[in-house]
């Protein structure tokens, strides 16, 4: 499983990385606790600068994705137990606007409904479901 | 007489050696480098590169030939107290140079001119448990040197007027020199920088950058991660070997100084052979079974891009100079050769090489000085 940066991208590097590592996540590529590279490695192998991905995982640490422990270096978190409720509003009206340019975008109902089904089938939220 | 005309012919012989193995280095690079150029998966099997290649070859074969002939010629005919065989290697790495330059530049022109996608993989660097071998030669080489340092110190005082300073095939001396902290010190002293610096060596080695193709099933990091935990493991085994050796001589060289013996250990002797082959048998297996950073192994999958520091041609100086100030790697794999680099655009690196070589030199100018 690897990521790769464009240079030429319009999209910031530390970002390509993130939105590399949210979508190994959603895939189900990346389960909870599994260990990534170290900043420092991640960095070399990229040929990027140290902050360059240290920016990278920060985000995706504020964003719940990862865990950084000093010793253990970065894991990938478990989802969490409860939601904040400023969380919560946030991240519906995120849901309602994709599904909002989806739906302008020409997705019928149907393609919206099914896509929602295979997402959520990759995430296997089934099992977690109260 | 006989004695340097045999260590002249020994001498002869490793250079024709190293000189074939040097000859035959584009069979092991991996796939789309053509003399430190990156020219693309393609363009490397095509015709203009086999053109290229036969030139090197050519140029190989021209300059280890006429420097075995020259020096066996000299050997057999001209002044035996010299061992001429000495100036084969030199030749022959200055024919080395020539070719390498000459096929540099005929590869520029096709050289591939989009920038390359940078490619890392999302596992963890497996590196620190497995670095046993590693640490233990580090341990080695301090050790060793710290014994030998020791020794010296105790010894010194004991020591006559004049010590040995060299040794012949026998291990009797023949040299001797005033006694001094310069020809008593320098070799205790090698043998810690040599063994330390090796030990370390090994271990930087071990998380070296790692060089991946794109979309090939991680194929080419399995091959990086067994050809970099390889050469890692052998430069150990040549600091444990360096490390022995040296102390070994000092003390030695220090036990005949004080007239408790009359040569040198013959095992240090067998040791230096043993060295010499395990130098020559771990290069040739490096690059027989793995190839440069795991060629041989990634042959499933390497008509797929290499990526980022190694395809990149803007990063490289006459294709074995590797700088870049955004990177953050301190050893990066060469193009063209065996092993790995440093990055000239790390400032820690170029730091750390300075320092080694101002160490070296300092240990050597002070045994050479105060050896007069």
């Amino acid at each position: 499983m690897s990521i790769s940066i464009e240079r030429e991208n319009q999209t910031a590097v530390y970002e390509q990385i993130a939105q590399q590592i949210r979508e190994r996540i959603a895939a189900g590529e990346l389960g909870p606790g599994m260990a990534l590279p170290t900043v420092r490695t991640l960095a070399s192998d990229l040929g990027v600068n140290l902050n360059t991905v240290a920016r990278a995982y920060r985000l995706l640490e504020e964003q719940g994705f990862l865990v950084i422990q000093d010793r253990s270096g970065v894991q990938v978190a478990a989802p969490a137990a409860s939601l904040a409720p400023g969380d919560r509003n946030a991240l519906m009206k995120e849901l309602q606007e994709l599904a909002a340019r989806m739906r302008q975008a020409g997705f019928s109902m149907a393609e919206l409904e099914a896509a929602w089904h295979s997402t959520l089938g990759v995430l296997d939220l089934e099992k977690r479901k109260r | 007489m006989m004695e340097v005309r045999w260590f002249s012919l020994g001498s002869l012989g490793l250079a024709l050696l190293i000189g074939l193995f040097i000859a035959w280095m584009p069979r092991f690079t991996r796939r789309g480098l053509l003399f430190g150029v990156y020219v693309g998966e393609e363009a490397a099997t095509g015709e203009q590169a086999a053109a290229i290649q036969r030139g090197w070859y050519r140029g190989m074969v021209a300059s280890v030939g006429s420097a075995f002939i020259l020096c066996l010629v000299l050997t057999l005919i001209a002044d035996p107290r010299f061992p001429w065989g000495i100036l084969a290697l030199p030749i022959i790495l200055f024919g080395q140079l020539v070719c390498y330059l000459r096929a540099y530049w005929a590869a520029r022109p096709i050289a591939a001119v989009a920038p390359p996608a940078a490619v890392a993989a999302l596992v963890p660097d497996p590196a620190p448990s497995s670095l046993l071998f590693q640490r233990l030669a580090l341990v080695v080489g301090l050790v060793c040197g710290l014994i030998a340092l020791i020794h010296a110190s105790v010894c010194y005082n004991d020591l006559p007027a004049r010590v040995p300073t060299h040794f012949g095939f026998s291990g009797k001396p023949d040299a001797w020199a005033p006694r001094s902290p310069g020809n008593v010190f320098a070799l205790p002293l090698f043998s810690l920088l040599m063994g330390a610096g090796l030990g370390l060596l090994a271990l930087f080695l071990a998380r070296a950058k790692r060089s991946l193709r794109r979309n090939d099933r991680g194929v080419s990091l399995h091959a990086q991660l067994r050809f970099r935990s390889a050469i890692s493991l052998f430069i150990a085994g040549m600091g444990i070997l360096v490390a022995v050796m040296l102390a070994g001589l000092s003390i030695g060289s220090i036990e005949v100084g004080l007239g408790l013996s009359e040569q040198l250990p013959p095992w240090t002797t067998i040791l230096s052979v043993l060295m010499l082959l395990f130098a020559l048998a771990g290069s040739l297996f490096l690059a027989f079974r793995y190839g440069q950073g795991g060629a041989r192994l990634e042959r499933s999958a390497d008509t797929q891009p290499l990526t980022n520091g190694l395809a990149d041609n803007r990063n490289w100086i006459l294709g074995s100079i590797y700088c870049n100030r955004e990177d953050p790697a301190f050893f990066v794999e060469k193009r063209f050769g065996i092993g790995y680099t440093i990055n000239f655009g790390n400032w820690r690196a170029v730091l750390v090489l300075i320092a080694v070589f101002l160490v070296l030199f300092g240990v050597t100018a002070v045994a050479v000085i105060s050896s007069r």
